[in-house]
């Protein structure tokens, strides 16, 4: 019954989005204000209506309804609960039904928290919502039906893939969804801003909120990507530029170009043609890159097979291009800035380089690609565009944009003088070559990894120095203890403060690539009771004993394990075991492909990450033993970008803010000068 | 599996049906049949799905007297540039060691290990590949070509960016800068440190981002 209302509920929830769509562009059109508060109303009853459906998607996987098709494709009676739970979002139907979810949530709640602050934007706001609502339920309804039935009931269902039965790929796709779909709210708000022409400072407020959402839940679900590809796929690595992960990165890079270049038009009224373009981008990216997972149209290990939905994703998202292009074009005049860019050596120039950087490596990576569908329409040539593509163009785009963390939030504002740059940079610069010549001297001789390091020096300089400046200021002002003046600084200061977090991950992300330049791996046949030494990549000595090969048979799976006891420096360091899991149905049959658990040792220098391979007999394993460094602090730089991210989200009371023009009443050149060197709000 | 190929041109075809007012309702019950049915057996997962037949031989006659000029490490680095054919994106070399149950990847290194027998060094092997499989045999296209337009358009882009940005920048610059007497009204006649007036901007402008 409640699988039949959830069906139901869907083909309502789809009349509902039309009429919200009809309703609230009628309504804007007409200026007839019960057509607008009709459309709203209707958008709140998708909500309502979506939420129906999913509860009845949630039902049928729970109770084990193997008559429907998705639940019989998706699920095996021997699985564990969460990941029923989580096969809601595994396949194609029941990603888009909770894509149509969250998008559904995110609405009700970004117009019902702004119905008062952007009373005229509502009404196309509430309509554009609406309209990709009736794409993402349409194309569900008509194209991926979760509720699809089939002729007849299998005793038990196919199973989740093992691979993706993991604690990471249970929250990663949701996290993913959530940062994608929130890029929906400010292309909404944006495209509601272009068609009023109201594009001044108040659809601001609501697109950085909700384009900071977007960047938080992106890096959040890149980030247990990467953590899910490294434990679970077993290959050693954590990011291989596969197209799926690139189509995560592509509206990561635009959502933060916008959340700096905002900066500029809150302080300076500039830039407004450009937010509006990154605004969009974003959202033309995130559908891009659903696009490009769903229709199998570029080769990837994510691809969703045999999918029949591509053409309709590449059918809207090029007439949301096309809507957009023609809305931006059409106001232009609207969007002229009101100040004008000062000095090319500035806080403004140094957020536009910025910009050029994010944007010149969103453009690297979106074309690398899609450069495989352009060779094979003009060449008819299959390519592949691997990492050695990605690394080669991104790598010296990545140290210029590192660099640039470190040098935008120290330079002045309009104009930096000579003695700005002097004070703000000496200590960072000291601390950066320190860095470099220690590295140099203890034998490093990779350039770019020298120069990494030597950026993260100064970048994590620049940050220190202004926490430090801040804290010491504070201290002086209020006589406060050491921490209270940190506690107080980041609580006031929130953006600021934040923000320099948010980079202290980026250099701790940046220092753990670098290191992954040394990684060291090796390939080794070993018998019970012989042992394997070598070298890891800071010159310590490893031995390798074997324990053993053994098997065991559990309810679900027969396992191999091989089982190492590890010593370093003859200093024994703990058993290292990798398995072999074939997965079984409840009649025994065997249940996809043979899979690895890795055995893993983590510490904040090195892990020693161990892949058995084969068990060619009762003694015998093959196995791969490699040494990744720093990848801890991979996962270290997520937490703080987490972080980051929240402290600047955490609502804080709105002070006036005064907005673009205040540069034509800024005082002397030497006093704003000295103003951007001074920790603010101590 | 859709092929590319296929699949763009199913995109040209369903927009032209759609702008001649066919669209959806034309498919057939049939063929929505169809659809569930290859769901069923297809759609269990989102991971890709590999095609273990696609190993070629490829062979060469070994060199006369022939001793590798490759030494495993070296052979390795050579597996990290050939690209597997199974249907994932990884290299010959991370594919073959990891779990994905490849058995594409085995033989293409089983190839790669005859050939360095055949005393043939890295790029007669990796040409002997491309002429087997195509340039798809590559982790990375070749930096010729039609191809070198795939390496060459980020850089020539963000180059023509920054160009035009450094224009903007001068431009704007020259405005501001013939503007500037009307857009520095106070003088700075105050008894005020640099330090006090900057405290006092701070305060005024109630900033607290970046």
């Amino acid at each position: 019954m409640t699988v039949i209302i959830g069906e139901l509920s869907l083909w309502v929830a789809l009349l509902m989005a039309a009429w919200s769509m009809t309703a609230s562009f009628a309504g804007a059109r007409l200026r007839r204000d019960e057509l607008v508060e009709s459309g709203v109303r209707g958008l709140y009853a998708t909500f309502a209506m979506v939420l129906l459906a999913s509860i009845g998607l949630w039902t049928a996987l729970l109770t084990k309804d193997f008559s429907i098709e998705y639940v019989a494709s998706k699920i095996s009676s021997t699985m564990p609960s969460v990941y029923i739970f989580t096969a809601f979002w595994s396949g194609q139907a029941g990603s888009l039904l909770f894509w149509a979810l969250i998008l559904s949530m995110y609405a009700t709640i970004a117009i019902a928290t702004s119905r008062k602050s952007n009373r005229e934007l509502i009404p196309y706001a509430t309509g554009t919502l609406a309209a990709i609502l009736v794409f993402f339920i349409a194309t569900d309804a008509f194209k991926a039906n979760p509720f699809a039935r089939l002729d007849f009931t299998p005793l038990d269902g196919n199973g989740m893939n093992p691979q993706l039965q993991n604690p990471g790929m249970a929250i990663h796709p949701p996290n993913l969804y959530l940062g994608y779909v929130a890029t929906a709210i400010p292309f909404a708000f944006a495209i509601a801003a272009l068609f009023t022409r109201r594009l001044d400072a108040e659809w601001l407020s609501v697109v950085r909120r909700w384009t900071l959402l977007s960047w938080f839940f992106l890096t959040v679900g890149i980030m247990l990507g990467m953590w899910w590809a490294y434990v679970e796929l077993g290959w050693g690595g954590y990011w291989a530029w596969d197209p799926v992960e690139n189509a995560s990165f592509l509206p990561w890079l635009t959502n933060t170009a916008f959340l700096h270049s905002i900066m500029i038009q809150e302080k300076r009224g500039m830039l407004r043609k450009w937010n509006v373009v990154l605004v969009v981008v974003s959202f033309l990216l995130s559908i891009f890159g659903t696009f490009i997972t769903r229709s199998g149209v570029i080769e990837s290990v994510h691809s969703f097979s045999q999918s029949p939905v591509g053409t309709w994703f590449a059918f809207f998202f090029f007439l949301s291009t096309g809507v957009t292009i023609y809305l931006v074009a059409t106001r232009l005049p609207n969007l002229e800035a009101k100040a004008e860019l000062e000095s090319m050596v500035s806080r403004e120039a140094a957020f536009l380089y910025n910009n050029l950087l994010l944007c010149g490596i969103a453009f690297a990576v979106l074309w690398g690609t899609v450069f495989p569908i352009i060779s094979e329409w003009v060449k008819n040539e299959k390519i592949t565009v691997g990492p050695p593509f990605f690394n080669t163009v991104n790598v010296p785009l990545g140290l210029l944009l590192l660099a640039l963390t470190g040098v935008g939030p120290l330079i002045a504002w309009r104009r930096a003088s000579v003695s700005n740059l002097k004070r703000q940079f000496a200590s960072p610069a000291i601390a950066g070559l320190v860095v470099g010549v220690v590295l140099f001297a203890l034998g490093m001789r990779n350039g770019y990894v020298l120069v990494a390091y030597t950026l993260c020096g100064f970048v994590a300089g620049t940050i220190v120095q202004e926490f430090y400046k801040g804290m010491r200021a504070r201290q002086a002002i209020h006589e406060e203890s050491l921490i209270t003046a940190f506690i107080h600084l980041v609580g006031r200061n929130r953006r600021r403060y934040g923000g320099y977090i948010v980079h202290a991950g980026i250099v701790m992300l940046f220092a753990a690539f670098a290191g992954m330049a040394f990684k060291k791996e090796s390939d080794i046949t070993i018998r019970t009771g012989e042992s394997y030494q070598t070298k890891d990549p800071y010159g310590h000595t490893w031995k390798f004993v074997s324990q053993g090969v053994s098997t065991s048979d559990r309810r679900d799976r027969s396992v191999k394990a091989a089982t190492l006891d590890a010593f370093r420096d003859g200093r024994r360091v703990g058993l290292i075991t990798a398995e072999k899991r074939q997965y079984k149905d409840a009649m025994g049959n065997d249940l996809f492909n043979e899979i690895t658990e890795i055995g893993l040792k983590s510490r904040p220098r090195q892990d020693v990450y161990v892949v058995l391979t084969q068990v060619p007999d009762a003694n015998t394993a093959e196995m791969r033993i490699t040494f990744n460094p720093l990848v801890m602090w991979v996962w270290t730089s997520g937490f703080l970008m987490m972080i980051g991210g929240l402290i600047v989200m955490w609502p804080q009371a709105e002070r006036r803010r005064p907005q673009a023009g205040y540069a034509a009443v800024m005082p002397a050149h030497g006093a704003v000068t000295a103003a951007s060197e001074m920790p603010v709000g101590v | 599996m859709t092929t590319r190929r296929q699949f763009l041109e199913r995109v040209a075809g369903s927009a032209a049906a759609l702008f001649a007012g066919a669209g959806v309702s034309a498919q057939t019950p049939a063929q929505r049949g169809m659809i569930h049915d290859t769901m069923v057996m297809k759609d269990t997962t989102n991971l890709f799905a590999m095609d273990q037949n696609a190993a070629r031989s490829v062979r060469l006659p070994p060199k006369p007297n022939a001793v590798p000029v490759l030494s495993d490490d070296e052979r390795d680095d050579l597996e990290h540039r050939i690209h597997c054919q199974c249907g994932c994106t990884l290299d010959v070399f991370t594919c073959r060691t990891t779990d994905f149950t490849c058995q594409v990847s085995p033989a293409m290194h089983a190839d790669i290990v005859e050939l360095v027998r055949g005393g043939y060094g890295a790029q007669e092997i990796i040409d002997a590949f491309v002429n087997t499989y195509g340039q798809r045999a590559l982790m990375a296209p070749k930096k010729s070509g039609f191809n070198l337009l795939a390496w060459i358009t980020p850089g020539i882009g963000v180059i023509v960016a920054g160009s035009i940005l450094a224009m903007l920048l001068r431009r704007m610059g020259r405005r501001a800068a013939s503007h500037a007497p009307q857009s520095r009204p106070v003088a700075l006649d105050v008894d005020a440190t640099p330090d006090e007036l900057a405290r006092l901007e701070a305060a005024v402008r109630g900033d607290d981002d970046a």
